[in-house]
C-alpha cells in the first residue's frame, strides 16, 4: 500500500475530538463526521492559518495532512467511507500551484471517477468534495469545511456508519 | 407418523448445477411426487443490466464453466442483432469452430464421465466405482482416449477463445484474433487421431447400448416436446431456426430465434430456482419439452454431416422417430460428436479459417433490442438484450439450456421413481455383467 | 501415502472444477496421490457423507463458488471444519465472483427480476419450497470462514491448480506471484498518451502493442499475473478476472488511481468513458470492495 500520509492532527481539528465521540441520535442533532485529506503545501498551510486566526469552523472535521493530493489514494478515500465517515473532503493547492506540478489534476481525474463509482454502488457522490485552497486561503478553506458539512447535513449520516 | 416416506438426494451427483432431488411416498406405498430442486441462482438477468453491451460475451460465459462457449455466443449474437451487424464470414467460421470444439469435448466429457460409468459399472453398481476415477483405474486405455479426446476439444476452443473456461474473443462486429496457419496446421495434424478415437467411441457406444437395450427401451421413457435449431432440415447448433416438435413427432413450429418469445414460456416451481421453460400455446405441464442431443436428432430431418448421418439413419432403424427414451440421449450424443468432429475437420481445411479480416471496424452501439440463439451441449440457449443509444444493456432475459430439460427430468423422474420404488422394474431389467464391479 | 481431498461446490460456474478436469492426461499423474471423498460432480458422496466425517480428517479441501444461499453457508463451514488445509479455490471464492456484482442490489430487486418479471414468465411466484433462503449480498468467503491458501483465478488455469496441489502435496509453501499482467504479456509497451478510450470492439487493434497504450482499458496493470496474460496475448483487453495485484485492497480503487494519473483528458470525458465504472472495474470481486462492504453494512443496520 503506498505511503505518504501522516497522521498528526492538529489546527482545525483539535476541538472536534470530544464532540464527534457522541452519537447521532437522530437525523436532527446529526453531527457529521468529516474526514479532510489537505496538501501539506497549500491547504493544510491556509488551514493552519484558518486555526491560528480562530476562524469560527464547524468541530466536525478531522485532518490528515498529506504530501499532495496526488499522493492521496482513492482506496483511502473509500476505506474512509467504509470506517464510518459522512464525508471526505479532499483539499488541494490551485491548479497550476501543484509543488509536484500536477498532482492535483491526477486528483480531480480520479475524483470525477470516485463520484461515478459512489453513485453507481448506492451512495451520494456529495460525501466527496473536492477543493482547492492556497496557503493564504484561510477564509477559503473554513468555508469549504462548512459548506461540506452542511452539505453532509443535508444528506444525513452515512449509511454504512455503525452507530 | 403417518408412514409417509421422504426420500432426499443431496446433492444430486455427476450433474453440474446445484440440484437435489426429493421423493415423496405415500402410506400407500406409491410415489407422490418427485420434485428436482435447483437450489442456487447468481441473477444475471439483473446484474448485466448497465454493462456495456460489447463485454456481455465476457460475462456471460460465466453463467456456466462447463460450456461457456455457448453462453459466448449467444451473447455476441444477440448484441449484433440489436445493433444490426453482420460480421464477417471468416469470423463465423471461427465461431463455428469454437462451438463444435466444444460440442466435441462436452459430448467426450459427458459420455465418459458421467454416463458410462453407470453403464460400465452397472447403474446400481457400487457408487465408489461408478464413476470416472474409478474407470481411470478398471479402463486405463478408455480414460486415456476419453481424456485425449476431451484434451483435443477444449485445447482447439483455446486456440480460438483465448482460453477455453471463459473465451474472450468474440465481440460485436467478429472476433479479436485471427487463427494463425502455424496454429491450424498443429490441429490438423491431431485429425487423424481424433477420427480414430471417435471410430472407437462409436463402437463402444454401440457395443452399450445393443447391452443395455433393456435400460434404453424401458426405463424412463416418456413422451415429451422437443426443440432445438437446424438449418434447412439439417442439425445445426450456431445458427439455425428453432424448431419444435411434439409428443407424436410432428413438426409443430418452425421459428426465427427473434420470434422465441411466441413460443418458449418459462413456469416458476415452488420448489426450485430453476424454471422450468415449455411450450407456450400448449401451456403447462403439457407444453414440457425436453432440449440437448436427444431433442435435437429428434427435430431434425438429417445430420450436417455424412458419417453422423449414417450414425442417425442407424439409430433410426433400431429405436424410430421420435426417440423418446431418456437413456438414449447417450447414444444422440454421440451421434453428435460424430458431426463435430467432422465439422471441425472441415472447418480446419477450409482456407478461410486463416483469414484476417475476423473483425469490423466500424461498429456503432445503438438504442434496439436483439435475440442470440446457438445450441449448447444441453441445448437451445437464448440470450435476449435490450441496449440504450451508449449501447449499455438495460434489460437482460435468458433462456438457459439446461432449464428447457428441468420439467423433463422430474416428469421421468417420477416415472423412475415409480418404477423403483413402486414396481421394483429396476430388479426386473435385464442387466449383462458389468465390466467394472 | 495418498492424501483426502474434497471439492465443494458452493454456488458458481463450475469453471473450476472444469479447469481441474482439464489437466486431461495430467489427471493421471494427480489422482494416484489423492484419495477423494467429496466430488459431487464427478463422484457420488452426498453432504451426509461428508457431515459424517471427523473434523480435520480431510487434508486439502477445495472451495469453489460464494454464498448466495444458507446452503452455501453451512457446505462452506462444513468444508472448514473438515479440512485441515482449506483453499479458496477460483475468484468467487477468494473475492465473491461476478455474481458479487449483484450487491449493488437489493435482494427482493434481484428475486422480482429474476422471478416475477422476467420476460418469459408466466406464472411469477417466488420459490419457497425445499430451496435455501438467500443471503442478501454475496460476501467473500474468506470474511466467513479461514482459508489457508487463496488460489485466484476465474478459472485458476490447470496449471495454477496443480502446482498449488504440488506445492500442498510436498508441504512447500504456495505463495502467489507478485507481478501483474502487464509483467507476462508479450505485448511491446511505450509512453502513454491516452486521449480517448476505445471500446473493446471498436478501431483496429494493433496485435504488437500495448493494449491500454491504443487505448483500450487493458487492467493488466492493475491484475494479479497468474493467468500468463491470456487475453491480451489473443487481443482482448484484461479485465481483470483473476483479482488485484498482491496487497491491493481494493481492485477498482487502484485502476482508478491509474486512469486518473495516465488519462490525458479532462475530468469530464475521463468520467463520461465509463458510464459503469463497476462492472468495469470489478468485474470479478466487487463483493470485496469498500463500497460493497459499505452497502453490506447499511443493510444490516436497516434490519
Ligand atoms: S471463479 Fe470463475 S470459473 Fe470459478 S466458479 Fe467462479 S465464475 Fe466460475
Ligand atoms: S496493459 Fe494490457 S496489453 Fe498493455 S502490457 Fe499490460 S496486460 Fe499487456
Ligand atoms: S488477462 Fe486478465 S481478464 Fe484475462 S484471464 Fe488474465 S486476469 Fe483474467
Ligand atoms: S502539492 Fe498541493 S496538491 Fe499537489
Amino acid at each position: 500500500m503506498p505511503t505518504g500520509v501522516t497522521n498528526s492532527l492538529t489546527a482545525a481539528g483539535h476541538k472536534a475530538t470530544s464532540s464527534q465521540r457522541q452519537k447521532a441520535r437522530g437525523e436532527k442533532d446529526f453531527e457529521p463526521r468529516i474526514l479532510a485529506f489537505c496538501c501539506n503545501w497549500c491547504s493544510y498551510a491556509g488551514a493552519d492559518l484558518a486555526g491560528t486566526s480562530r476562524r469560527q469552523m464547524p468541530p466536525n472535521v478531522r485532518i490528515i495532512r498529506v504530501n499532495c493530493t496526488g499522493r492521496v489514494d482513492p482506496s483511502f478515500i473509500l476505506d474512509a467511507l467504509n470506517q464510518g465517515a459522512d464525508g471526505v473532503l479532499i483539499s488541494g493547492c490551485h491548479p497550476g500551484d501543484c509543488h509536484y506540478t500536477s498532482g492535483n489534476l491526477k486528483m480531480k481525474s480520479r475524483f470525477a471517477l470516485l463520484q461515478k463509482v459512489l453513485e453507481e454502488a448506492g451512495f451520494e457522490p456529495e460525501r466527496i468534495h473536492l477543493q482547492w485552497a492556497s496557503a493564504a486561503e484561510g477564509d477559503v478553506f473554513t468555508e469549504g469545511i462548512t459548506s461540506m458539512v452542511e452539505r453532509i447535513k443535508a444528506l444525513g449520516p452515512n449509511p454504512a456508519r455503525k452507530d | 407418523m403417518t408412514g409417509e416416506k421422504v426420500v432426499r438426494i443431496e446433492p444430486v451427483t455427476r450433474l453440474e448445477g446445484h440440484g437435489d432431488v426429493t421423493i415423496k411416498i405415500g402410506k400407500d406405498g406409491r410415489v407422490k411426487d418427485a420434485q428436482f430442486s435447483v437450489t442456487s441462482t447468481r441473477f444475471f438477468e439483473k446484474f448485466l443490466e448497465g454493462r456495456f453491451a460489447e463485454e456481455a460475451p465476457k460475462f456471460a460465459s460465466r453463467i456456466c464453466g462447463i460450456c461457456p462457449e455457448p453462453h459466448h455466443l449467444a451473447a455476441v449474437k444477440a448484441v449484433e442483432a440489436a445493433w444490426d451487424i453482420t460480421p464477417p464470414a471468416p469470423a463465423v467460421k471461427l465461431r463455428r469452430l469454437l462451438i463444435n470444439a466444444k460440442q466435441f469435448s462436452s459430448h467426450a466429457l459427458h459420455f465418459f464421465a458421467l454416463a458410462a460409468p453407470d453403464f460400465l459399472a452397472g447403474p446400481f453398481g457400487d457408487p465408489a466405482k461408478r464413476n470416472l476415477v474409478a474407470i481411470t483405474k478398471a479402463l486405463p486405455d478408455v480414460s486415456k482416449m476419453a481424456l485425449q479426446m476431451m484434451q483435443f476439444g477444449q485445447e482447439l476452443a483455446a486456440a480460438i477463445g483465448g482460453t477455453a473456461i471463459h473465451p474472450v474473443t468474440a465481440v460485436p462486429g467478429g472476433m479479436l484474433n485471427p487463427f494463425s496457419e502455424e496454429k491450424r496446421d498443429q490441429f490438423l495434424k491431431r485429425i487423424s487421431d481424433v477420427k480414430q478415437w471417435t471410430t472407437s467411441t462409436v463402437a463402444l457406444a454401440k457395443k452399450i447400448m445393443d447391452d443395455y437395450v433393456d435400460v434404453v427401451t424401458k426405463l424412463a421413457v416418456g413422451p415429451t416436446y422437443y426443440v432445438g435449431t437446424h438449418s434447412k432440415g439439417a442439425l445445426e447448433i450456431y445458427d439455425g431456426s428453432i424448431r419444435i416438435m411434439d409428443t407424436a413427432g410432428e413438426i409443430v413450429e418452425d421459428l426465427k430465434p427473434k420470434d422465441y418469445r411466441k413460443s418458449f414460456a418459462e413456469y416458476v416451481p415452488e420448489h426450485s430456482y430453476a424454471t422450468h421453460v415449455y411450450y407456450k400455446p400448449v401451456g403447462y405441464p403439457a407444453g414440457i419439452w425436453r432440449a440437448g442431443s436427444l431433442a435435437r436428432i429428434n427435430i431434425a430431418d438429417k445430420m450436417a454431416t455424412p458419417l453422423a448421418h449414417e450414425a442417425l439413419e442407424e439409430m433410426r432403424a433400431k429405436l424410430g422417430r421420435p426417440v423418446h427414451a431418456t437413456f438414449a440421449y447417450h447414444w444422440a450424443r454421440i451421434i453428435e460428436l460424430v458431426q463435430a468432429a467432422e465439422e471441425i475437420e472441415g472447418l480446419l481445411k477450409d482456407p478461410q479459417i486463416v483469414n484476417n479480416d475476423v473483425k469490423l471496424l466500424d461498429v456503432k452501439p445503438k438504442k434496439g433490442d436483439g435475440v442470440g440463439c446457438v445450441e449448447a451441449p444441453r441445448g437451445t440457449l437464448i440470450h435476449h438484450y435490450w441496449t440504450d443509444e451508449q449501447g449499455l444493456i438495460t434489460k437482460a432475459n435468458m433462456i438457459v439450456a439446461t432449464n428447457n430439460n428441468i420439467g423433463a427430468i422430474e416428469k421421468s423422474l417420477m416415472e423412475v421413481a415409480k418404477q423403483v420404488f413402486e414396481q421394483k422394474a429396476h430388479q426386473k431389467l435385464k442387466l449383462p455383467k458389468p465390466v467394472i464391479s | 501415502m495418498t492424501k483426502r481431498i474434497a471439492m465443494a461446490q458452493l454456488t458458481s460456474c463450475w469453471g473450476c472444477d472444469q479447469s481441474l478436469l482439464d489437466l486431461h492426461l495430467g489427471l493421471l499423474e494427480v489422482l494416484p496421490e489423492l484419495e477423494i471423498v467429496f466430488w459431487p460432480a464427478v463422484v457420488d458422496f452426498k453432504i451426509k457423507d461428508l457431515e459424517s466425517m471427523p473434523d480435520e480428517s480431510i487434508h486439502i479441501g477445495l472451495v469453489e463458488g460464494s454464498c448466495r444461499t444458507e446452503d452455501d453457508v453451512r457446505l462452506l463451514n462444513l468444508m472448514r471444519a473438515k479440512s485441515k488445509i482449506l483453499v479458496a479455490w477460483g475468484v468467487c471464492s477468494c473475492y465473491g465472483g461476478i455474481q458479487g456484482l449483484a450487491n449493488q442490489w437489493e435482494l427482493d430487486e434481484l428475486v422480482d427480476r429474476k422471478f416475477m418479471k422476467a420476460d418469459t414468465v408466466t406464472d411469477p411466484r417466488i420459490p419457497s419450497e425445499n430451496v435455501p433462503a438467500f443471503v442478501p449480498q454475496v460476501r467473500p468467503n474468506v470474511d466467513v470462514v479461514k482459508f489457508n491458501i487463496l488460489l485466484p483465478g476465474c478459472p485458476p488455469t490447470s496449471k495454477n491448480i496443480v502446482e498449488a496441489l504440488a506445492a500442498i502435496l510436498t508441504g512447500k509453501p504456495f505463495d502467489l506471484p507478485e507481478k501483474s499482467v502487464c509483467d507476462q504479456c508479450p505485448k511491446v509497451k511505450q509512453d502513454k498518451h491516452i486521449t480517448k478510450f476505445h471500446r473493446s470492439h471498436e478501431g483496429r487493434i494493433d496485435p504488437s502493442k500495448c493494449l491500454l497504450d491504443q487505448g483500450y482499458l487493458c487492467l493488466g496493470f492493475a491484475t494479479i499475473g497468474f493467468c500468463g496474460a491470456i487475453c491480451p496475448t489473443v487481443n482482448s483487453p484484461c479485465k481483470g478476472c483473476f483479482g488485484p495485484v498482491l496487497r491491493v485492497k481494493d481492485h477498482g480503487a487502484k485502476i482508478v488511481s491509474a486512469l486518473g494519473a495516465i488519462a490525458e483528458m479532462e475530468p469530464e470525458q475521463l468520467k463520461d468513458s465509463f458510464p459503469d465504472p463497476i462492472g468495469s472495474f470489478y468485474f470479478t470481486d466487487y463483493a470485496a470492495s469498500y463500497l460493497s462492504r459499505m452497502r453490506d453494512k447499511a443493510r444490516s443496520k436497516k434490519k
